[in-house]
C-alpha cells in the first residue's frame, strides 16, 4: 500500500499556512486586493454600473432582473441578483484585505522587510476603504442623513478563515466613515510616492492615490473643508490643475484618450486592468459594455441591456453637440442612444475607473463653493478645466455665475455629463439627500421611500441575526 | 398435446431427430432426458433445490440465496436489455422493493434519480456503490464531473455497460448486506455481474431492436390569433405600456404567421440496438465475447446518444488448484446535443433552454424571414411586429441547426485475477482492475446568434481523464465442524486509487464566419475545464459467516477504511445479522403450516456504515488560489476555499428486520422488511454570514436524519396451467425520511433551481428539501387581483399597477405593511413549508402471461405521497410578452367571467400574480402516478421450427415504454427532476423536458 497517498498535497493552490511563507507568494497576495476590487460583482462592472442604472440617465431595454432591471425599477429585494452579489463580492474583498494584514503583522513582515510591508499593509487598507465606502453608497443612508446616526454595515477588520463568526450587527454609518478616513490616513502614510511606471502607478495605489480617495470620501461627508485640504495636495493653485508632488495627475487634453488603450493616461488615477485571459476580466453578464453598448446590429459590441434615457442628461440643452464628450454617444436605427464609453468587444477589455483627475477637480470646486458660499474663482476655474477641455466653445468665467448656488448647480451638472456611465450619479445624488428622479415609466423616489438605498443582502440577514434590515 | 392419467402416465410422439426431453413444473427442479433410443421413461421430478443453489452475489464473493440474512434483491438482466434506456439504472425502476428510480428528464444519458431506502445525505451523494464485477464503478454525470457543466448533453458513465451483457443486478440493502464496504456503504450497493461463458455447445446470440421515441404531454400554447387577443387585453389593462402592440407577421405567401416552436424543437426519434455474443467454453476454460452498438435519438432535435462496446469475459482453471480469469470491457458513447435543454441540473433558467424556449416564444414570431434567412436580430429573436417591449429569447432554430454541445465517453473496464486453493476449504483471490474514463468535450457556439454572438463565435473542447485501479486480495475459509456447524471467514485488503485530471481550450471571435471548428481562426484564446484530483481508500474487511445446520444463520462484518479526502482518516464500519429457518425446524416441518409455508426466514441486521461520495479531494485542507490581475499573478483565499481539518465520514446506523416466506414449494414468494437508517455527521455546508468574506462555506460533520420503511414484495404463480402461466411480482416500500438535526444557527438549508429560484428547503422536523412557497387565496372576483397570504395568515391583494402594489383591501386603498415593516409579500418572510417532495410509497408491479410461445410482460410503476412544484406553470402564465398555456382563455380572471378564476386578471407585464417571480402554492401538485411502464409482447419460434433452419431460438417481440401515465398532475410528467440528483432540490419540474413515450420491435435469434 501507499500510505503517502492518504495525505495528498494540494498542486494547483496553496495551503493556508503558507500563503506568506515567500516574497513571491505575498506579493501575489497584495495584487490579490486588487483582483477582488475587479471582480465582476463589484468594481469590475456592477457596482458601477448599477451606480448608473438606478439613476436617471438610463432605460432599462431587456427587462431581466439578472442584468439590474429591479434595480432599474428602483425596487430591488433582499434577494436580489444586484443586491445580493455586491453585498457579498465586496465582503469577500474586505476578508481578503483582513487577512493580509493579519498575515503580514504575523509573519509576513520579516518575509519581506519592513518598507515593503508597510507599502503592502497600506494598499490593503486602501481597498478596505474602498470596499466599505461603496456599500455604504446602497446598504446604508446617506451621511449627510444625521450626520451618519444611522444603521451602517457590520464593520469587520480582523480575516476571517473558518465558521462562527456571522453574527455581527451593523456599527452606525458614522464609525464605518471613521474608519474609512483612518484607513486611508493610514495607506497615505504607508504608500509609496509612486509605483515607477505609468501602467503601476494607474494599477495599483500610491500616496496620491489615497489623497484623492479621501477627497471623494469627505465629499460624501459634507466635510468640505476636509475636501479642500486633501485635494490641495494634489491639485495645484492654478490651470493648468496638476499634482504638485507625487505622481503627476493632470487632465487629458483629448477626453476619450482615458477611455482608449492603454488606459493609462496621467488623470486616469486608480483603473483596474482588463485582459482577453479567462479570470482578468468581468465575466458574464458583468461587463460595462455589455449593459451600455447596443449590440452588434445596432453598431455596438454589447448586449443593449440600458439606453440612454431620451429625457436624462443627454437632453440637456448645455451640453453642446461639439462637446467632445458627444462622442461617447451612440445612435442606433429609431433614434435611440446608447452610451459606447467601453467599446472594446467581448471579453470587454475596457479598463474600470475607479477614479479620475477631472473628478478631484470637480469636488474642489464643489467644496470651495460650498464651504465659502461663493461664486469662488478657484471653483469656476477647476469646473471650466473640465468643461472647455471638451467643449471648446464654452468658457465659464466668475460672471457666468449669478449666484454660488448656480455654480453648484452647474459643477453637478458637469459631473453628470462628465461621469457618465462610470457610476458616481446614484452617489452624487444620495450624498445630498436628493431624489432619484422619475424615468421611463418609473416614478421618482425620495428619501424614505423603500428602493432609496438598497434592503440588506437577504443571506446576511439569514446568517447574521444581528444585522437588522433597512 | 397429451394429457396423463391417473398414475402421470402419458405417451407422446417426437420426431426421431429430437434427442432430448425437457419435463419442468413450476417449485420442481427441471430435468433433460435424453432419448437415446428408448421409449418409455420414468421420470420424476424433484422439490427444486433452486434456491438452494441458487447464488447472489454479496461483497467480495457469492451466497447461497438461502443463507442470506440480509435484505438483498435480485433482478435478472434479461429484464433490462430489450428497452431503450442508455444504462441499467433507468431500467430498474418498480422492479425491486426500497428502490427509487426517477427519469429526471427526457434528455439522452442522464442518470436518473437512484435511491435506495430513500435519500440518505445532504451534501454528499445519495446515489448507491455500483460495483460492477466485483470493482466499483465511477457513477454520476462525467458532463458535470467538477459541479461545472461541460456540455448540455449528459454522460452517465454507466452507460458505458450494454444492459445486453448484464447477468444479474443484485441490490444490497441493509447494512448485513452492505457493510463489507463499510465507508461507501450507505446507499445501498448494486453488483452488477455481466455475462460468463458456460462450458458446453458454443453459443451465439443476436439482440437488436429498433424504436420509435415521442414527447408527449406537451402543452397547449396560444395560436397567433389567441395570443394577438390575449396580449393585446394585457396590455389594454395596463395603461402604462400602451406603447406595446402586437401584430401578425406575414409569411411570404402573405398569411398570418403562426409559429408552433414546439415542431422546431421536438421530433420523433429513431433508435436501434444491435448485440452479437459469442460464449462457450470447455470444463477448463469458458469465455464471452460481445459486441454491440446502438444509436438513440432523443425527443429533442439533435440530442443523440450512441454507444459501440465490446466485452471479454474469460475463465480458465489451469489446474486443481488455480483458476485464472478477466475481463475487458471497451466502451465508446457519443453525446450529442446542439444546445442546451434547460433539463439538466443548473440548465433551468438558461435563455436558450429548448425545454422553455418552446413555450416563451410568441407564436407570432417566425423561425425564418421571408428571404429564408433566420429571423434574428442580434443574440436574440426578431421581433417581426411586436413593439415596445423587448425579446430577449434566442430563435432556438439557427442554434439547433449550427450549434453542438457534444461530449464522448471512451471508457475501459478491465480486471484480472488468480485464485489459489492450496486446500479444498481455504481460498486465495487476488484482482487487479483498472477503470479509466476519458470524457472528449466539443462544443460550438455559432456567431450568428444567441450564446456564441457576443464573443462573435466560440468553440471550446476539454479533455477529462479519470482512471482508477484497485486491487483486491482475500482469503477466504470455508469449513464445517462436526456435521453441522458451517463457518465461512472472508477477509481481505483492498486499495483504491482514483486520479482526474482536466484540461481544455477555451476561443472566442471566429477569424472567418464560415469557420466551426476549435482549430479554425479565432482571435482570443484562453484555458477552460481545468482540474487535477486525487483520492486514495485504503480498506481491511473480514466477514465471517456461521450458520447450524441450515437453520440459525450468524454474520459478521467489520471493515476498516483510510480515505485521503477526510482530515480524520480512519473510520471501522460494520454489521451483524442473524437469521433463523423456521422451517427447517422439526415442529415446523412436521405441522400442517410446514406443508403450506416451505420456507419461512426470519432475521435481523444491526450495522454502522459511511458515505463519502462526493467529498472534495482536499477537503481537510483551507487553499489560497490563484488567479490574475491584468497578467499578473495573483493569490488569494477568496479564490481559495475553506477546509476542515476534522473532516470525517458521514455515518448510517442501520437496523433491520424481517422475514421471507415460501409457500407452496415456493409457488408464492414473499420478502417483508421493517428498516430504521439514522444517518448522523452529515457534511453540511454551513453558509456563514457573506460579510464573514469566506469565499465557500465551511463543510462539517454535524447534521443528522434518518430514514425509516417498510417494504414487501410478493411474487406469485396464480395461474399456472399447461399452455398458460401467469406470474406476477408486486413490490411496494414506504419510507419516511425526516431530517433531525442541522446546525446550530443554521435554520434551514436551501437548494437553488439554477440559482434563479428556491424552492425546496430542507429543515429539522421536515423530509429533506420540502417545497417551500407561498401561499395564495385565488384571485379576487371583483378585481382579478391575486390573493397572497402572509406569514400571519393575512390576505394581501396585489396589483402591479398599484401604488401602493400591495394592500390589505381588494380596493387597493390600504398600504399593506408585513410585521416587520416590509410592504411587499416576500418568499424569505412569507414561504411556508408546504408540501412533501419526496415519494413516500414507491414500488411496481410486475406480470408475466406466457401462452405456448406468447408472452406479454406488462410492469406498472408508482410513486406517491409527493408533491411536486410545476415551475413550467408560472412561465406558461407569465404575463410578459411570453406566450401563455391556452388555459388563460378559460381561466384567467376577465370582466366576463370572475368566479374561480385560477389566474389573476392579464395585466401586460406581470411576472408575480402567477408565480415566476414568487414561488406559489399555485403550482404545486400532488405527484402521484401509476405509469404502465413497459409492455412487451413477444413470440418464441418453436425449437422445432427453428432446427430446420439450423437455429436454435428465434424470439420476436414489440414493446412499448411510458404508454399510460395515471396522475392528477398537471404538466407533462410528474416523474421529473429539473435538478437532477440533487438530495435536496427533488420534486421540482421548471422548463424540464418530460420524458419519452417509445415503442420498439425487436429480435433475439440464438445460433
Amino acid at each position: 500500500c501507499q500510505r503517502s497517498d492518504l495525505y495528498p498535497v494540494p498542486q494547483t493552490s496553496v495551503a493556508d499556512v503558507s500563503a506568506f511563507s515567500t516574497a513571491g507568494r505575498i506579493q501575489s497576495q497584495v495584487l490579490s486586493l486588487y483582483g477582488a476590487l475587479k471582480a465582476g460583482g463589484f468594481y469590475g462592472g456592477r457596482y458601477l454600473i448599477s451606480g448608473d442604472i438606478k439613476a436617471d440617465n438610463f432605460i432599462n431595454e431587456q427587462s431581466n432582473n439578472v442584468t439590474g432591471y429591479d434595480v432599474w425599477q428602483e425596487l430591488p429585494t433582499n434577494s436580489s441578483t444586484m443586491v445580493l452579489n455586491f453585498w457579498s463580492a465586496a465582503y469577500l474583498t474586505i476578508n481578503d484585505c483582513n487577512l493580509f494584514i493579519d498575515g503580514m503583522n504575523a509573519s509576513g513582515s520579516t518575509v519581506v522587510g519592513s518598507t515593503l510591508a508597510g507599502n503592502y499593509i497600506a494598499e490593503a487598507k486602501l481597498i478596505r476603504a474602498l470596499s466599505y465606502y461603496s456599500l455604504l453608497q446602497y446598504y446604508a443612508l446617506p451621511y449627510a442623513n444625521g450626520n451618519g446616526v444611522n444603521k451602517g454595515l457590520p464593520l469587520r477588520l480582523h480575516g476571517i478563515k473558518s465558521g462562527g463568526y456571522s453574527l455581527l450587527a451593523r456599527s452606525p454609518v458614522d464609525s464605518v466613515y471613521l474608519q474609512i478616513i483612518s484607513d486611508l490616513n493610514d495607506a497615505e502614510a504607508g504608500l509609496p510616492i509612486s509605483n515607477g511606471s505609468a501602467y503601476n502607478n494607474v494599477t495599483r495605489a500610491h500616496r496620491n492615490t489615497a489623497i484623492a480617495l479621501k477627497t471623494r470620501v469627505y465629499l460624501t461627508m459634507q466635510n468640505y473643508n476636509s475636501v479642500i485640504t486633501e485635494a490641495n495636495k494634489i491639485v495645484s493653485a492654478s490651470a493648468p490643475f496638476t499634482s504638485p508632488s507625487g505622481v503627476t495627475f493632470a487632465l487629458q487634453s483629448e477626453i476619450t484618450k482615458v477611455f482608449a488603450p492603454p488606459y493609462t493616461t496621467s488623470e486616469s488615477i486608480f483603473s483596474l486592468p482588463m485582459s482577453a485571459t479567462t479570470g482578468d476580466n468581468p465575466g458574464t453578464q458583468n461587463q460595462l459594455g455589455f449593459y451600455f453598448s447596443p449590440s452588434k446590429a445596432a453598431g455596438g459590441t454589447g448586449n443593449g441591456e440600458y439606453s440612454l434615457n431620451a429625457s436624462g442628461v443627454i437632453a440637456d440643452p448645455n451640453w453642446l453637440a461639439t462637446d467632445r464628450r458627444w462622442a461617447f454617444i451612440a445612435s442606433s436605427a429609431g433614434g435611440k442612444k446608447w452610451l459606447n464609453k467601453y467599446p472594446a468587444p467581448s471579453p470587454y477589455t475596457d479598463y474600470p475607473i475607479v477614479i479620475r483627475y477631472s473628478e478631484v477637480l470637480l469636488s474642489l470646486a464643489e467644496a470651495r463653493v460650498r464651504s465659502t458660499s461663493t461664486v469662488d474663482p478657484q471653483a469656476v476655474a477647476l469646473l471650466n478645466a473640465v468643461r472647455h477641455r471638451s467643449d471648446a466653445a464654452t468658457t465659464y468665467t466668475v460672471a457666468s455665475f449669478a449666484s454660488a448656488t448656480s455654480l453648484i448647480n452647474a459643477i453637478l451638472e458637469e459631473r453628470n455629463i462628465e461621469f457618465l456611465g462610470e457610476g458616481l450619479r446614484n452617489n452624487d445624488m444620495m450624498r445630498l439627500l436628493l431624489p432619484l428622479p422619475t424615468h421611463g415609466n418609473i416614478p421618482q423616489k425620495n428619501p424614505g421611500d423603500g428602493g432609496y438605498i438598497w434592503p440588506i443582502s437577504a443571506t446576511e440577514l439569514n446568517l447574521n441575526t444581528l444585522c437588522t434590515d433597512n | 398435446t397429451t394429457v396423463t392419467d391417473v398414475a402421470g402416465v402419458f405417451h407422446l410422439n417426437i420426431s426421431n431427430k429430437v434427442r432430448a426431453l425437457q419435463f419442468s413444473y413450476i417449485g420442481l427442479e427441471e430435468q433433460l432426458v435424453p432419448v437415446g433410443n428408448k421409449t418409455s421413461f420414468s421420470v420424476t421430478l424433484h422439490a427444486s433445490n433452486k434456491n438452494l443453489s441458487e447464488v447472489v452475489v454479496v461483497g467480495y464473493g457469492t451466497q447461497r440465496k438461502t443463507e442470506v440474512t440480509g435484505s438483498i434483491t435480485t433482478v435478472k438482466g434479461s429484464a433490462l436489455s430489450e428497452t431503450p434506456i442508455q444504462s441499467f439504472e433507468s431500467g430498474l425502476a418498480g422492479r425491486s422493493a426500497g428502490v427509487q428510480i426517477t427519469q429526471a428528464s427526457g434528455v439522452a444519458n442522464e442518470p436518473p434519480v437512484f435511491r435506495v431506502r430513500g435519500t440518505n445525505s445532504i451534501s454528499l451523494s445519495s446515489y448507491p456503490l455500483i460495483v460492477v464485477d466485483g470493482v466499483p464503478s465511477y457513477t454520476g454525470d462525467f458532463n458535470n464531473p467538477a459541479g461545472t457543466e461541460l456540455t448540455s448533453a449528459s454522460a452517465n458513465p454507466l452507460a458505458s455497460i450494454n444492459p445486453s451483457d448484464i447477468e444479474s443486478i443484485d441490490i444490497a440493502k441493509d447494512p448485513a448486506a452492505t457493510a463489507i464496504y463499510g465507508s461507501r456503504a450507505a446507499n445501498g450497493v448494486v453488483f452488477i455481474t455481466t455475462k460468463k461463458g458456460k462450458a458446453g455447445r458454443v453459443k451465439v446470440t443476436y439482440d437488436g431492436w429498433v424504436g420509435q421515441v415521442k414527447a408527449y404531454g406537451l402543452p397547449q400554447m396560444l395560436n397567433a390569433d389567441q395570443y394577438i387577443a390575449f396580449k393585446s387585453q394585457a396590455v389594454a389593462n395596463n395603461p402604462t405600456l400602451n406603447n406595446v402592440t402586437f401584430n401578425y407577421a406575414k409569411d411570404k405567401n402573405g398569411n398570418n404567421v403562426n409559429t408552433k416552436w414546439f415542431d422546431y424543437i421536438y421530433r420523433t426519434g429513431t433508435s436501434h440496438s444491435h448485440n452479437l455474443s459469442i460464449s462457450g467454453g470447455s470444463d477448463a476454460t469458458t469465455y464471452y465475447l460481445s459486441g454491440g452498438f446502438t444509436k438513440q435519438e432523443g425527443i429533442i432535435r439533435r440530442n443523440d446518444f450512441s454507444r459501440a462496446n465490446i466485452l471479454t469475459n474469460i475463465d480458465s482453471r489451469v489446474n486443481k488448484w488455480l483458476t485464472i480469469g478477466g475481463k475487458v470491457s471497451y466502451s465508446d458513447e457519443q453525446n450529442l446535443s446542439a444546445a442546451s435543454s434547460g433539463s439538466l441540473p443548473g440548465e433551468a433558467f438558461n435563455t436558450v433552454g429548448l425545454g422553455r424556449i418552446g413555450e416563451v416564444l410568441p407564436s407570432i414570431l417566425p423561425a425564418y424571414n421571408n428571404d429564408g434567412s433566420y429571423n434574428i436580430n442580434g443574440a436574440s429573436i426578431g421581433y417581426a411586429n411586436i413593439t415596445g417591449t423587448a425579446i430577449s429569447y434566442y430563435n432556438p432554430v439557427p442554434i439547433l441547426d449550427l450549434s453542438r454541445s457534444n461530449n464522448e465517453v471512451s471508457h475501459l473496464q478491465s480486471n484480472v485475477y488468480a485464485q489459489i486453493k492450496p486446500l479444498s476449504w481455504i481460498t486465495l483471490k487476488s484482482i487487479y482492475a483498472v477503470d479509466n474514463l476519458w470524457v472528449d468535450v466539443d462544443n460550438f457556439s455559432t456567431p450568428i446568434t444567441g450564446d456564441g454572438y457576443a464573443a462573435t463565435g466560440s468553440a471550446s473542447s476539454i479533455l477529462g481523464k479519470y482512471k482508477e485501479w484497485v486491487w483486491t486480495n482475500t482469503a477466504q475459509f470455508d469449513h464445517t465442524f462436526g456435521d453441522d456447524h458451517n463457518f465461512t471467514l472472508l477477509v481481505g485488503n483492498e486499495q483504491t486509487r482514483r486520479t482526474s485530471e482536466g484540461y481544455g481550450l477555451n476561443r472566442t471571435t471566429l477569424s472567418d464566419p464560415a469557420y466551426t471548428e476549435i482549430q479554425a481562426g479565432f482571435t482570443i484564446n484562453n484555458y477552460t475545464g481545468l482540474q487535477l484530483g486525487q483520492n486514495y481508500l485504503l480498506s481491511t474487511f473480514g466477514r465471517l459467516n456461521y450458520n447450524y445446520a441450515h437453520k440459525y444463520y450468524l454474520v459478521g462484518t467489520l471493515r476498516q477504511d483510510e480515505y485521503s479526502a477526510f482530515g480524520k482518516k480512519k473510520g471501522i464500519f460494520g454489521g451483524g445479522s442473524v437469521g433463523w429457518e423456521v422451517a427447517q425446524e422439526d415442529f415446523w416441518k412436521n405441522s400442517g403450516i410446514g406443508h403450506i409455508f416451505n420456507s419461512f426466514k426470519i432475521r435481523g441486521s444491526y450495522g454502522k456504515v459511511g458515505n463519502n461520495g462526493g467529498i472534495s479531494d482536499f477537503a481537510p485542507y483551507s487553499l489560497y488560489g490563484s488567479g490574475v490581475y491584468g497578467g499578473l499573478a495573483t493569490l488569494s483565499f477568496p479564490l481559495g476555499s475553506v477546509g476542515n481539518p476534522i473532516i470525517q465520514w458521514e455515518t448510517s446506523t442501520q437496523t433491520d428486520v424481517g422475514f421471507n416466506v415460501g409457500i407452496l414449494h415456493d409457488r408464492i414468494t414473499g420478502q417483508f422488511a421493517y428498516y430504521n437508517n439514522n444517518i448522523n455527521h452529515l457534511i453540511l455546508a454551513v453558509s456563514q454570514a457573506p460579510s464573514t468574506g469566506l469565499p465557500t462555506a465551511p463543510n462539517l460533520n454535524i447534521g443528522s436524519m434518518y430514514n425509516r420503511g417498510i417494504e414487501a414484495t410478493i411474487n406469485a404463480v396464480p395461474v399456472q396451467k399447461k399452455d398458460f402461466t401467469w406470474t406476477t411480482s408486486f413490490n411496494v416500500t414506504y419510507n419516511e425520511n425526516k431530517v433531525t438535526g442541522l446546525a446550530p444557527g443554521l435554520t434551514a438549508v436551501q437548494t437553488g433551481t439554477s440559482g434563479l429560484e428556491t424552492v425546496n428547503q430542507t429543515k429539522v422536523g421536515y423530509s429533506e428539501g420540502y417545497l417551500w412557497v407561498v401561499r395564495t387565496a385565488g384571485v379576487d372576483p371583483g378585481t382579478g387581483k391575486r390573493i397572497f397570504v402572509n406569514s400571519a395568515n393575512t390576505k394581501v391583494y396585489f396589483n402591479l399597477l398599484g401604488s401602493p402594489q400591495y394592500t390589505t383591501d381588494a380596493a387597493g386603498t390600504v398600504k399593506y405593511v408585513s410585521p416587520t415593516g416590509a410592504t411587499s409579500i416576500s418568499q424569505a418572510a412569507d414561504a411556508v413549508m408546504y408540501k412533501n417532495a419526496l415519494p413516500r410509497y414507491v414500488g411496481g408491479w410486475s406480470n408475466n402471461f406466457a401462452y405456448k410461445g406468447f408472452s406479454l410482460d406488462v410492469l406498472l410503476t408508482y410513486q406517491a405521497g409527493f408533491y411536486v412544484y410545476y415551475g413550467t406553470n408560472a412561465g406558461l402564465h407569465d404575463q410578459r410578452f411570453w406566450n401563455n398555456a391556452a388555459d388563460v382563455l378559460t381561466d384567467a380572471w376577465s370582466a366576463k367571467s370572475t368566479n374561480n378564476a385560477k389566474y389573476a386578471k392579464p395585466i401586460f407585464g406581470d411576472n408575480v400574480s402567477n408565480g415566476s417571480t414568487l414561488p406559489l402554492d399555485i403550482n404545486v401538485f400532488k405527484g402521484d402516478f401509476i405509469k404502465l411502464r413497459n409492455v412487451t409482447l413477444s413470440y418464441t419460434v418453436p425449437p422445432v421450427v427453428m432446427q430446420r433452419i439450423g437455429l436454435t431460438s428465434a424470439r420476436v417481440y414489440i414493446s412499448g415504454q411510458n404508454l399510460g401515465i395515471s396522475t392528477k398532475y398537471p404538466g407533462p410528467d410528474p416523474e421529473v427532476s429539473s435538478n437532477g440528483n440533487s438530495n435536496g432540490g427533488q420534486g421540482v419540474d421548471r422548463n424540464t423536458v418530460a420524458n419519452a413515450r417509445t415503442f420498439l420491435v425487436g429480435l433475439n435469434v440464438g445460433f
